[in-house]
């Protein structure tokens, strides 16, 4: 395990100069809070492969047993297919997943959706990474 | 995991490949062992083949993007984000702003570009479609056009060689873009700009007096060097100039985008001003 851990890190630090630009639409920052990370696992009801953002929503029980409706939003159909999403197969309603992100800044169930865990085990991104489309760390120019 | 680990080698080897990009002499193909460049009947090199902006990988468009590019370091998806085309490039010098013009492209930033134009489903613009990394642009060379279509909002370009602007141009999103070769280096000037769009970078505006000038030099089977020139004496100090690359992607195809279809983002953001959800920040 300490292997892997330490090839992990040594992987990480190869990947930080692999600087890929990419292009988010939205503004990740407005909608969503990259200090509320949020791991849910939960049966997928509907799935929208719509451009510009796709969306899918899932039922949610918490300890309770009650259940609730969340909303993940996450790249166009085009950039999933891409990448390895097929619509109508990858996931389907009915299929429990679990799903990472980040919460929307306005406190409803909705979140956006990094990386689904699919039944078989198999992850996927469904979105970009927090940070993406709101001008990431340092801005275009100088700040004086 | 094996796996992995071959590829964070290779592209460690590849690493240094893409750096001449930044670094070579204008016009100057470096030369590679990894596949020659294929030549047009005319004996420029042929640009023909669908491609991705700002990346630096080679491979498929899977290869390329399915662990790594579209997803931050693919091992842990909550490290921090890869560069986005609304990110300054690291150790890049800050776009060359008038004062005043750089404090409405920091307004931006501060807001966190929620009045970026693509929101609302506009073209990006230019150099902003050769750039951007999510999606492909395919490239049709003939010996007296060149014509490239961006999967991005479904925007291309025409673009004339050894022609002169028309003198009659109306400002337009994407410009009028006329071409010539230099060597082997496709040298593309653009004028006749609107002013509704960003360059490269959140908030980084530009007016109707924009010239664009890129060239691009195919360096090897794989790659293509891109240079970038903005000059605009209304916002900018200096001419601003960009380096990236633009990698082969074989296999892959143009898919349909219709931004229109499911534009939720603008409510989003007027709803949370709205309701006083405090998203700025301070710079």
């Amino acid at each position: 395990m300490a292997r892997r851990i330490s090839w992990a890190c040594g992987l990480a630090v190869v990947l930080c100069f692999l600087a890929i630009p990419l292009l988010a639409h939205h503004s990740f920052g407005a909608e969503y809070d990259a200090n509320r990370p949020i791991t849910l696992t939960g049966v997928v009801t509907k799935i929208e492969w719509t451009n510009p953002h796709s969306y899918f929503y899932m039922d949610v029980k918490d300890d309770k047993g009650n259940v609730a409706n969340w909303k993940f939003e996450g790249y166009g159909p085009g950039v999933l297919y891409r990448t390895g999403w097929k619509k109508d197969a990858t996931m389907k309603p009915g299929d429990t997943v679990t799903v990472f992100g980040w919460r929307a800044r306005d406190g409803t169930n909705w979140a956006h959706s990094r990386e689904v865990t699919l039944p078989g085990g198999k992850k996927l991104f469904f979105g970009p990474p927090s940070g993406t489309g709101d001008g990431g760390n340092t801005p275009a120019v100088e700040v004086r | 995991m094996r796996g992995v680990l071959v590829a964070a080698i290779v592209a460690m080897t590849w690493w240094p490949v893409s750096v001449p990009a930044q670094t070579a002499p204008r016009g100057v193909a470096k030369a590679s062992a990894k596949g020659a460049v294929p030549r047009a009947s005319d004996g420029k090199p042929d640009l023909t083949g669908v491609w991705q902006g700002g990346s630096n990988q080679r491979g498929s468009w899977e290869e390329a993007n399915a662990g790594v590019g579209v997803g931050g370091t693919g091992s842990n998806p909550s490290a921090p984000a890869t560069l986005s085309s609304n990110d300054r490039p690291t150790g890049r010098e800050p776009a060359p702003y008038q004062p005043w013009a750089a404090k409405k492209v920091l307004e931006s930033f501060n807001k966190r570009g929620i009045d970026d134009p693509t929101a609302l489903c506009l073209p990006p613009g230019l150099p902003r479609a050769v750039t951007l990394g999510l999606f492909p642009q395919q490239i049709i060379q003939t010996p007296r056009q060149i014509v490239i279509l961006y999967e991005y909002m479904n925007v291309f370009r025409v673009i004339p060689l050894n022609a002169k602007h028309p003198d009659d141009l109306l400002p337009s999103y994407m410009g009028d873009s006329v071409g010539h070769w230099e060597g082997d280096t496709l040298v593309v000037d653009v004028i006749g700009f609107n002013d509704k769009t960003w360059l490269a970078g959140t908030g980084t505006f530009h007016s109707e007096a924009l010239h664009i000038t890129e060239r691009y030099t195919r360096v090897d089977k794989d790659q293509i060097n891109y240079e970038v020139t903005m000059e605009d004496p209304n916002v900018l100090t200096k001419p601003w100039t960009l380096q990236s690359t633009i990698m082969l992607r074989e296999g892959t195809r143009l898919e349909e985008y219709v931004c229109a279809e499911n534009n939720l983002d603008p409510g989003y953001y007027e709803k949370l001003l709205k309701d006083g959800v405090n998203f700025s920040r301070q710079h």
